[in-house]
């Protein structure tokens, strides 16, 4: 699990140098190298200063941090993978259930950052890490920033492509926590089908063809001032008829499909917000005190929330299920 | 602007609670003793300067009143947690800011720390300034967002534009043409003029941006005194340090009254508003409040410093406020006769 990482001029690369035994518990040791004239690079001083003040069960605590002179640790709880891993290893979409319980534990860590008017700005499978248990916690807060009450303008290269929604591909910097909804969004369907649900090329134009191709080519009735955004040409976005399908969403069971639409809404003020997500009817199969626990308390102490074995697994191939108890189409 | 509701209002209490604990664990500011802070050669002028001089940098490098106001609490954190030598004070205030722009400035406003500190005219160099950015990120634990003053001028607007939408359109919290933030701008750059006022650092922030707000309020609206008991009541400040806060911030804003640039925007404020159908223009509103201020103060202010802290104390009950509201309409001076809503 070392990913090299060259975020910015300001590091040379950051790795985790895993597995730590210290006081008998488990570490990850996160080292990030710099560069000398610029000091502790920024992403590291955010990410420190948010994790010191961010106590939540789904959100990676930080134990220490150790500066020398050229280098910076972090030393993380240890968290045996992460939500992209575990999607490879069990490919073609996960278990129904267990996306439930996933889905549930991002939104409370996003309810939780978004009344602090925090963002994380940075979703991605990669940054959200997976227990044994299945406990998700949201980590890589580097692009986080604290955000004060009213909108200021941020600058738009934050998010990876495949996660950006389309107001900011089209050139607003006026987002919010409708920002990390859309990534959210994004990462649920993801799971359900096993593959990016908006997986673009590589410019913005081409990612936000994909997205029209999903949800249609947004127009003043549908999405109010879309047309002053910077980026937004008229004409610019015409699709072939037969691409203008919403295959993709129609395949859902009603309930994730009412959810995953509500996350995944054009327009930004449309987006449902975290906190209202957890009341939605999807959630309403898990059971009823996950809603009211404290911050810090895991879902997983709730008597009947366990993960159940998800079906395809590539290092158990054996294991496979009878092709009868398969679901029946490559649908979620 | 979004149309606000109760769950924008609940939202904003939380958001105000966790500053407020924020602020109750991190601010921390130096203690003066004789004209020193004490422990450290520093004198309060030295640390004023400095703080204005911080201003001057914040503004030359585009930062936001954020970064200034988070820059100067991380200064006054560590002024109170080491023992500073003054040579070193530049040196402290500048790392102090360069820290909280990276904490809140996007990095291509940033720039590098090289061009940083030759713009800012200092001969530091870059390996000072990376030690003190390792000695700040030790001695204060790498726990640097304090709640700042700004961030409550920020919370308390929202919660004024949410809670209380009628006042929207008669004190211009974002009426007409001008902006939502516009009342927030004005309120920031007053709260930045305090923190370099050595005498009001002993106040908190929450505490600081209330007082100043509380001002305007007083002065914009019949009905400052029902919003201020209910912020005082959400933001559980403490009211004889509130009273005493408002008072020296009432001072130290009229003796710079002159160098403020507020006057002039008021007269902007009017010309948005006058369509609105606003029979007196603010200049003659504001010059009749601040005399009526001034006068009123000097008889009235221990009755009407007991009836607050009384009204307050017995939790201000709806009928009490109700009462004080009608009272305070018909007559507009800044201090509506209390008394009778108490009694």
């Amino acid at each position: 699990n070392n990913a090299a990482t060259t975020l910015t001029s300001y590091i040379l690369f950051t790795f985790w140098a895993f597995l730590l035994r210290i006081n008998g518990q488990l570490v990850a040791l996160k080292v990030i190298h710099m560069k000398t004239e610029e000091g502790v690079p920024f992403t590291a001083i955010r990410e420190a200063s948010l994790l010191k003040r961010l106590k939540h069960a789904n959100i990676v605590v930080l134990h220490d941090i150790i500066h020398t002179r050229e280098s910076l640790t972090f030393v993380f709880e240890y968290v045996q993978t992460d939500l992209a891993q575990y999607m490879s290893q069990h490919p073609g979409g996960l278990h129904s259930h267990n996306v439930r319980i996933f889905v549930f534990q991002l939104l409370r860590a996003l309810s939780y950052i978004h009344s602090r008017r925090i963002l994380h700005r940075d979703l991605k499978p990669q940054n959200l890490l997976i227990s044994y248990l299945g406990e998700l916690k949201m980590a890589d807060f580097g692009l986080a920033r604290a955000k004060s009450v009213p909108s200021q303008t941020f600058s738009s290269e934050v998010v990876t492509l495949w996660y950006r929604p389309p107001d900011v591909l089209l050139g607003s910097t006026d987002y919010s926590t409708a920002l990390d909804m859309w990534g959210a969004g994004c990462i649920f369907v993801e799971m359900l089908q096993g593959k990016p649900a908006f997986p673009g090329d590589a410019t913005e134009f081409e990612q936000l063809q994909t997205i029209w191709a999903v949800l249609g080519v947004p127009s003043e009735d549908n999405w109010p001032g879309v047309s002053q955004l910077p980026n937004y040409k008229p004409g610019q976005f015409t699709l072939p008829a037969s691409c203008n399908d919403s295959t993709l969403l129609n395949q859902l069971p009603y309930k994730t499909e009412d959810l995953v639409q509500k996350m995944l809404k054009a327009a930004p003020a449309d987006r449902i917000s975290a906190q209202d997500s957890l009341q939605h009817p999807y959630f309403s199969t898990l059971p009823a005190p996950i809603r009211h626990l404290r911050d810090t308390v895991s879902i997983f102490k709730v008597p009947g929330v366990h993960l159940e074995t998800e079906v395809r697994d590539v290092f158990n191939p054996g294991r496979r299920l009878k092709p009868t108890l398969l679901p029946t189409a490559k649908c979620w | 602007m979004k149309n606000p509701g109760a769950a924008e209002s609940r939202r904003l209490v939380v958001l105000l609670e966790a500053a407020l604990l924020r602020e109750a664990r991190l601010w921390k500011v130096p203690v003066f003793r004789n004209g020193c802070i004490q422990g450290a050669d520093i004198s309060s002028s030295q640390h004023q300067d400095m703080i204005l001089w911080l201003g001057d940098m914040s503004r030359m490098f585009h930062f936001c009143p954020e970064t200034f106001a988070l820059g100067v609490c991380i200064l006054n954190r560590l002024l109170s947690t080491v023992k500073a030598q003054p040579k070193y004070l530049k040196c402290i205030a500048f790392t102090s800011l360069v820290l909280a722009a990276k904490i809140n400035e996007e990095d291509e406003v940033i720039g590098s720390m090289k061009d940083l500190v030759m713009q800012s005219g200092c001969n530091f160099s870059t390996a000072e300034i990376l030690r003190m950015e390792r000695i700040i990120l030790d001695k204060l634990h790498w726990d640097l967002y304090t709640a700042t003053p700004v961030d409550f001028i920020h919370i308390f607007h929202a919660l004024l534009v949410s809670g209380h939408p009628h006042l929207v359109p008669s004190i211009g919290l974002g009426s007409g043409k001008t902006p939502p933030d516009f009342q927030a701008v004005l309120w920031t750059r007053q709260v930045q003029h305090c923190m370099a006022c050595h005498q009001l650092w002993q106040f908190k922030g929450s505490t600081l941006a209330l007082a100043i707000i509380t001002l305007e309020l007083e002065v914009l609206t019949p009905d400052w005194f029902s919003v201020f008991t209910d912020l005082l009541k959400k933001a559980q400040i403490d009211s004889g340090e509130f009273i005493h806060c408002k008072e020296m911030v009432d001072e130290y804003l009229r003796s710079l009254e002159f160098s403020l640039p507020a006057n002039a925007v008021y007269i902007f404020d009017s010309a948005q508003i006058q369509d609105e159908e606003r029979a007196r223009s603010p200049m003659q509103r504001l010059g009749q409040a601040r005399r009526g201020r001034g006068s009123a103060e000097q008889g009235d202010c221990d009755e009407y410093y007991d009836g607050l802290r009384h009204l307050y104390s017995e939790e201000a009950s709806p009928g009490a406020e109700g009462s004080a509201d009608v009272s305070a309409q018909k007559n507009v001076s800044p201090c509506p006769p209390l008394h009778p809503a108490v009694n």
